[in-house]
């Protein structure tokens, strides 16, 4: 497998983004619930998707697992499988999401693209942390459905904001992520 | 509203004792094997075990315990709600109840559960900080670029890989500086941050996010025609202006590792 300088370059800036909003806490939107806040750190990861192909959304994924994990912003992702492994799955699903819809409509791709990227990440983070036994099957539901749902909303709205303002500064010839 | 004064990238802490003179690989997996021993812990009898060693290699490391700790105290109000949850919402059946109020009962199945998990995150947590404490953000990185090194033979690009957590740990400050720059600017025209409930919040995040990407974008293009130009191929035939060595401290520490291994192991499966 070859990567491309495109690819490496994209990967590493959405990772630092990715990062910066976990170290200015501004990917955090306080909500009262036990996890403490929604987040919207993994928008980078659902962008790189759509605009790279899904091998740049697994590694920025993996970026912003690794850096989770060594920052933990609540216990539980001090444990690599509740922070880094679901994490990795956000990018390759929210590309596959595109990829089927976006004959239909590519606004209502970027669309729900978003929205099932940030569907994934707390769907997985909510599963593992109930099967390594860091929180009972009642509360992670009620906290995937409190955070979840709005994290969803933001997710999907800002995905289609940000794809449409960054394709303006993209080359012409690199604007699908489908050319190989 | 000062957002980026205080980054802390890993929050390294210089010294130059043992530990921190320890090759970073041999810390990568001496970490890995202290977290999947600790995935495994199930009785209170390794808990002490693990503590001993620990402290021991806090201790070794000069690291105050206040500060190893320091990282943690944002999280309490979370453990102890963690702790709660376990503590009046596990149900078995046998169960001994110590006592109940209204709806809740409090089991001793749910007490031994709850303390469990509540020292797992606590030794997970105490591991990773030893790591980052002691570990700098770049020798991290050799490190794990060393180590994935044989996964070069089944065809991943570890040295490509490497390059993007070089490039993100780089731009993390670069971005964080134009950051600063954006909201600057949006709170000269007035907008106020800090308060609003949730929907107004989140609509805050727009004028930020939106210059801030297409920044980061407009770099991004920019770096790609620099490497370009100058010929970027990836790992191939490149060496290191600093090799990594593995000395006697390091056979030392694998040795004790090994030796805790077993300890634990003999423990949890006897």
């Amino acid at each position: 497998m070859n990567l491309s300088v495109r690819k490496i370059v994209i990967s590493g800036i959405l990772g630092a983004i990715s990062i910066l909003l976990g170290v200015t806490r501004l990917g955090f939107i306080p909500v009262p619930t036990p996890a403490g806040h929604a987040t919207i750190m993994h928008i980078p990861v659902i962008l790189g998707a759509i605009l790279e192909g899904p091998v740049v959304g697994l590694i920025t994924g993996a970026i912003f697992g690794l850096f989770s994990f060594l920052q933990p912003g609540a216990p539980f992702f001090a444990d690599p499988l509740v922070s880094i492994l679901p994490r990795l799955f956000i990018g390759p699903l929210a590309y596959l999401i595109y990829f089927l819809t976006k004959r239909i409509n590519t606004i209502m791709a970027y669309a729900l693209a978003g929205a099932f990227g940030a569907a994934t990440n707390t769907v997985l983070v909510m599963t593992m942390a109930t099967w390594r036994g860091y929180l009972p099957a009642e509360v992670s539901i009620s906290i995937g459905v409190l955070h979840g749902i709005p994290e969803l909303i933001v997710a999907a709205i800002l995905t289609v904001v940000l794809v449409k303002g960054i394709q303006r500064v993209r080359p012409v010839d690199e604007q699908t992520s489908i050319k190989k | 509203m000062e957002l980026t004064k205080n980054i802390t990238l890993g929050v390294y802490l210089p010294g130059n004792t043992a530990v921190h003179r320890l090759d970073p690989r041999t810390k990568i997996i001496a970490s890995t094997i202290l977290i999947v021993i600790l995935l495994l812990i199930n009785s209170y009898q390794a808990y002490g075990y693990f503590f001993l060693f620990i402290s021991a290699v806090i201790a070794a490391a000069g690291i105050p315990p206040g500060y190893a700790l320091r990282g943690l105290k944002p999280m309490l109000p979370v453990l102890v709600l963690m702790w709660a949850f376990q503590l009046f919402l596990h149900s078995s059946p046998d169960a001994d109840v110590i006592f109940s109020w209204w709806i809740f009962s409090a089991t001793d199945a749910g007490l031994h559960l709850g303390n469990m998990i509540t020292l797992r995150v606590l030794f997970l947590f105490t591991v990773t900080t030893i790591l980052t404490l002691t570990t700098s953000i770049v020798s991290l990185t050799d490190g794990l670029e060393s180590l994935l090194r044989p996964l070069k033979k089944i065809g991943l690009p570890t040295q490509e890989l490497v390059m993007t957590m070089v490039i993100a740990l780089r731009f993390v400050l670069i971005l964080a500086e134009e950051l600063d720059k954006i909201v600057k600017a949006q709170m000269a025209r007035g907008v106020a941050f800090d308060r609003g409930n949730f929907i107004q919040k989140t609509r805050k995040i727009f004028p930020v996010f939106l210059p801030l990407f297409i920044n980061a974008f407009r770099r991004a293009e920019d770096l790609i025609v620099a490497m370009e130009s100058r010929s970027y191929t990836g790992g191939k035939g490149r060496t290191k202006m600093k090799t990594l060595h593995m000395g006697r401290v390091d056979i030392a520490c694998i040795l004790i590792i090994l030796l805790f291994t077993g300890l634990m192991v003999l423990t949890i499966f006897t």
